[in-house]
């Protein structure tokens, strides 16, 4: 847990947290979020959408990129305040994915941290993107 | 060339959703699907000692809630049908179980960007949720790209 942006620098690296993301997980964030579309339950509906199979929302990436940023604040006196973020390449599920991040910017001032955070598959490719604020208290 | 649109589409509130309630089943089924295990997100008991003085959602949450019956005819078309680009989310105060979540939408800017693989008309929709106490929860973009 971090106690005080005066803990954080430029350069510390969060996570990375690596994931396998199943296809059960994926249609479970489906049903949890009340989405219906084909694409985000089954390889048939995606293959019909012109998909290479089932992929996952947009909004899983997102929940799972932003993790990595209050898994590092955990119970500290902080929170996220922005995060912008984006689907470069759809994600399919049943892959393993690992999320990394990093301090780019300080403002003292503030009591702000900027992250970058992306989304990489096995060979490396960064397939969402984002950038974080995080506000500190103290 | 610079792509034409009604200027008066912009900035013009087109849908407020009914409030929907956040149930504590609703942020724990959240939670499971995210694989979330921080204590504030899970534990009735760590989080009520903690920032927040009980269980709030994930700040993701925030774009879960579903957008009015309106919200995709409101979402101009430049050529190919748009898909979801990515998101921009301001998260102003927790949401809470019980909280009574409404949205209000309106598109907030239509730009247009060449790249390596052609020209691309993004439309930027922004919500804007409130609780039941008219505070604001959180403002999120929604980009969606088309392409030409």
């Amino acid at each position: 847990m971090i106690a005080s942006i005066t803990e954080v620098k430029v350069g510390d690296q969060l996570g990375p947290l690596e994931l396998f993301v199943s296809k059960d997980q994926c249609r479970g964030y489906a049903r949890a979020c009340g989405i219906e579309a084909p694409r985000f339950t089954d390889d048939e509906g995606a293959l019909r959408e012109g998909l290479p199979g089932m992929i996952l929302p947009g909004n899983m990436s997102l929940g799972l990129i932003t993790r990595l940023i209050t898994d590092w604040i955990g119970s500290g006196p902080a929170r996220l305040a922005r995060i912008g973020s984006t689907y470069r390449v759809p994600v399919q599920p049943d892959h393993t994915l690992t999320i990394h991040g990093f301090v780019t910017h300080l403002h003292p001032d503030s009591r702000t941290a900027e992250i970058d955070v992306w989304m990489e598959n096995e060979d490396g490719d960064r397939l969402v993107t984002g950038a974080a604020t995080v506000e500190f208290k103290v | 060339m610079a792509v034409e649109y009604d200027p008066a589409l912009i900035n013009r509130v087109f849908e407020t959703t009914d409030p929907v309630e956040v149930t504590a089943d609703e942020i724990r089924s959240f939670c499971a699907a995210i694989g979330e295990a921080n204590p504030l997100y899970t534990d009735p008991d760590a989080a009520k000692k903690g920032p927040n003085g009980g269980i709030v959602a994930p700040p993701s949450f925030a774009v879960t809630f579903r957008n009015g019956r309106h919200f995709f005819e409101n979402v101009p078309r430049f050529g190919t049908r748009g898909f979801d680009a990515g998101k921009d989310i301001e998260f102003a105060a927790p949401i809470r179980p019980g909280d009574k979540i409404t949205l209000s939408s309106h598109v907030k800017e239509i730009y247009e960007k060449t790249g390596r693989t052609g020209t691309m008309v993004f439309v930027v929709i922004r919500s804007t949720l409130n609780n039941q106490h008219g505070e604001v929860v959180a403002h999120i973009d929604h980009r969606f790209m088309n392409r030409t």
